[in-house]
């Protein structure tokens, strides 16, 4: 078995997912992009631990987070073309009116 | 009736002060005047039983402070001293009373003036029968709080307000010592009582510093009230207030009430010499001091304001070598012609349209020979002219003081201050008198002899002055034994009085050694000049007190406050370390806080994954954080 890899990759994949969304400053689909691959990392590392584990639930989860996931781009991405309906412009550094 | 007197000056003090806009100006004088007047007829019948048949009265009231270690009643005590201070404070407050009827005649406030003049009255008489400290601490700051409201009558006037300032302050300093001295008794004896501590001080082993302590806290006491030297600043001040005022100020109440404590308390000061010791130096000095600053003040009521400071130097100087009814005596009779020269002054100065300078009168005796009369009668009273009222007490004193050789200087400084004394009083006369006039025409052809209200208590208070050293000295000197000195001793500080009185006559008298000596002296610009001008400006500001006093004292009290306790402590350190500085700290905090939430959206992931990652890592804060 290559467990330790598979997990490895699955992890380091939520880490780029994560760096996605923290050092990127200009643009909105990326962000929604990175979240994708959050989700997509994060349902790796169930159905890896459900075929190690031999469990059932991980892959249920992984069929639910699915789901979840393109619920959420779809209204992530209805909200982005509003957003850009109003503002001409999807840059992530403009989302700066709500500040302290 | 032993209540009644001190009943009727209080009721006429709250009748006046709260009724007088209905009792009116008029109502107000008859109704005041009478009330001391009937005060003065009883303390007269008070005088009769406790002094001239000797039975001592005591009055107990109603219990005061009553705790374990302490007990206080409110009580009378009519013993000879305080039946002697009594018959002197109604009979010359009573004659100021009706004197300030026709004074004031034309002042708006009369009711207000007479209900203070009334309730100072009361206040003095409270002092003087008290039975205990505590209770002639009430009169003792009353006195004080009415000279206050007294010397500042005249409220517009800035001079008036600030006189009666110093007057309320210089002698609080004196009040701390009293009240210092009230502790330590209380810690020595357990008692407040004048007849508890003298019983015990026969009895018990007491301890001699410590009495010591007490009788110079006391002796400080009386020094603020009685302005001897170092606080008798607020005395010449004091002649702001009106001329009843400081008649009744000087001659019979307040500064008498210093050398009343110290008569008082004579049992503790028996006890401790070193104390009568300074007593009778700081005496005799006052009486020195005070009399060369008399000697070249151009204000009629300065004049007689530092002759009232010399003769306290003598009351106390006296006191000082144990002859407590000696000063006692000297208090009376200078009560008699103190309180005629302050009103005769002030007839004067009503006849002057209120001139005070006595360089601006002169050539008065034409159209004011009564008040001449009185003048002179009190001069000569004041100078201790034999078979006048001073000359039973003054003389006494001197031989008393010289009878005691250790302390012989004092003996010199009194006689030579008679000499200035009646070098003073005579200066006085002549300026004001009998040297050309240097009045406006019109003032000095409209002066003339004042009302009946003036006069009358002037003639009594004359008469007073002639005989009450003579009628007196029986009943108040009965204990006193006559030194025996040489008879050139005895008869010095007359020849010295003699001396400054023929000295300042001749002086004045002559026109070319008076153009010297007069109050403007000739304009030369030479050595003798100048030495001159050095030396009356000296005495003329009474040897610079005042200026050394604000100067080195008082300003540099009034830098500290401002400086450091105001600035350093109360706006500095404790605003800093209290509420300025800490809503400081707290509102960077927050703000430094708010900027965090910075409205961008990849800096809020960041912080929320940073703080979820150490909570799934279990990360524990440091406690107290």
């Amino acid at each position: 078995m290559m467990y330790y890899e598979y997990l490895t990759v699955g992890i380091i994949l939520f880490i780029l997912g994560v760096l996605g969304i923290v050092l990127n400053r200009s643009n909105l689909i990326i962000m929604l992009m990175s979240i994708e691959l959050m989700l997509l990392s994060i349902s790796l590392l169930f159905l890896i631990n459900s075929i190690v584990l031999d469990n059932l639930i991980g892959q249920i989860f992984t069929i639910m987070i699915l789901t979840v996931a393109a619920a959420e781009t779809a209204i992530g991405l209805a909200i982005l073309v509003a957003y850009y309906r109003i503002r001409g412009t999807i840059a992530v550094r403009s989302l700066n009116i709500l500040r302290g | 009736m032993f209540i009644l007197v001190l009943l009727i000056p209080l009721l006429s003090a709250i009748i006046s002060g709260l009724f007088g806009k209905k009792i009116g100006t008029k109502g107000a004088g008859i109704l005041t005047s009478s009330c001391i007047t009937i005060s003065a007829i009883i303390s007269c019948g008070i005088f009769y039983i406790t002094c001239l048949n000797s039975s001592t009265t005591y009055i107990k009231l109603w219990k005061w402070f009553d705790s374990e270690l302490f007990t206080t009643y409110f009580g009378l005590q009519f013993d000879s001293l305080t039946s002697t201070m009594l018959l002197v404070i109604t009979c010359v407050s009573a004659l100021v009373h009706i004197y300030s009827t026709g004074y004031m005649a034309r002042d708006p406030h009369i009711p207000r003036f007479m209900s203070y003049l009334s309730l100072f009255t009361f206040l003095m008489i409270v002092l003087v029968t008290s039975n205990n400290y505590v209770q002639l601490f009430i009169g003792w700051e009353g006195v004080g709080l009415c000279s206050y409201l007294l010397i500042n009558f005249w409220l517009t006037r800035i001079e008036a307000n600030k006189a009666a300032m110093k007057a309320m302050f210089v002698n609080r300093v004196g009040d701390i010592g009293l009240v210092l001295a009230m502790l330590m008794i209380l810690k020595e004896f357990g008692a407040l009582e004048f007849a508890t501590i003298n019983s015990l001080l026969v009895t018990s082993a007491i301890n001699k510093e410590n009495i010591t302590i007490i009788c110079l806290l006391l002796f400080l006491g009386a020094v603020g009230k009685s302005a001897q030297l170092g606080l008798h600043t607020w005395l010449p001040d004091a002649m702001e207030g009106p001329t009843p005022v400081s008649a009744l100020i000087h001659a019979a109440t307040m500064v008498t009430a210093g050398v009343f404590l110290i008569i008082r308390s004579s049992p503790l000061f028996e006890i401790s010499p070193l104390a009568l010791t300074i007593v009778t130096i700081l005496g005799a000095l006052t009486a020195f001091f005070a009399a060369t600053t008399g000697v070249l003040q151009n204000d009629l009521k300065k004049v007689i304001a530092y002759s009232t400071c010399s003769q306290l130097g003598y009351m106390v100087m006296v006191c000082g070598v144990s002859n407590y009814s000696t000063s006692l005596f000297h208090l009376m009779n200078h009560a008699f012609f103190k309180a005629l020269l302050f009103l005769s002054a002030g007839s004067i100065i009503h006849a002057v349209k209120d001139e005070q300078d006595m360089r601006k009168m002169g050539g008065l005796i034409k159209s004011t020979p009564f008040t001449y009369i009185m003048i002179l009668i009190g001069s000569l009273s004041l100078m201790g002219f034999p078979y006048l009222a001073g000359f039973y007490s003054k003389d006494l004193i001197l031989e008393l003081i010289y009878d005691k050789y250790y302390i012989a200087f004092a003996y010199w400084l009194g006689s030579f201050s008679a000499l200035l004394t009646a070098f003073y009083s005579i200066r006085l006369m002549y300026i004001t008198f009998i040297a050309n006039t240097n009045a406006k025409k019109e003032i000095f052809l409209g002066a003339h002899e004042p009302s009946k209200n003036i006069t009358i208590p002037l003639l009594l208070l004359a008469l007073g002055s002639i005989f009450v050293g003579y009628l007196a000295k029986e009943a108040v000197l009965s204990n006193v034994i006559p030194p025996i000195i040489s008879n050139t001793i005895k008869i010095i500080p007359l020849l010295f009085s003699l001396f400054g009185a023929i000295f300042a006559f001749s002086l004045y008298n002559s026109t070319i050694v008076g153009r010297i000596w007069g109050p403007y002296p000739a304009q030369d610009k030479n050595q003798n000049w100048n030495l001159y001008h050095k030396f009356y400006t000296f005495f003329n500001s009474a040897w610079q007190f005042n200026y050394i006093i604000n100067h080195f004292l008082v300003r540099n009290i009034w830098k500290f406050g401002h400086l450091i306790t105001y600035r350093v402590i109360d706006r500095g350190l404790l605003e800093i370390i209290g509420p300025r500085g800490i809503s400081k700290i707290f509102i960077k905090l927050t703000q430094n806080m708010s900027n965090l939430q910075s409205g961008m959206v990849f800096n809020y992931a960041l912080i929320m994954i940073i703080f979820t990652t150490l909570f799934i890592s279990g990360y524990q804060f440091p406690k107290g954080f």
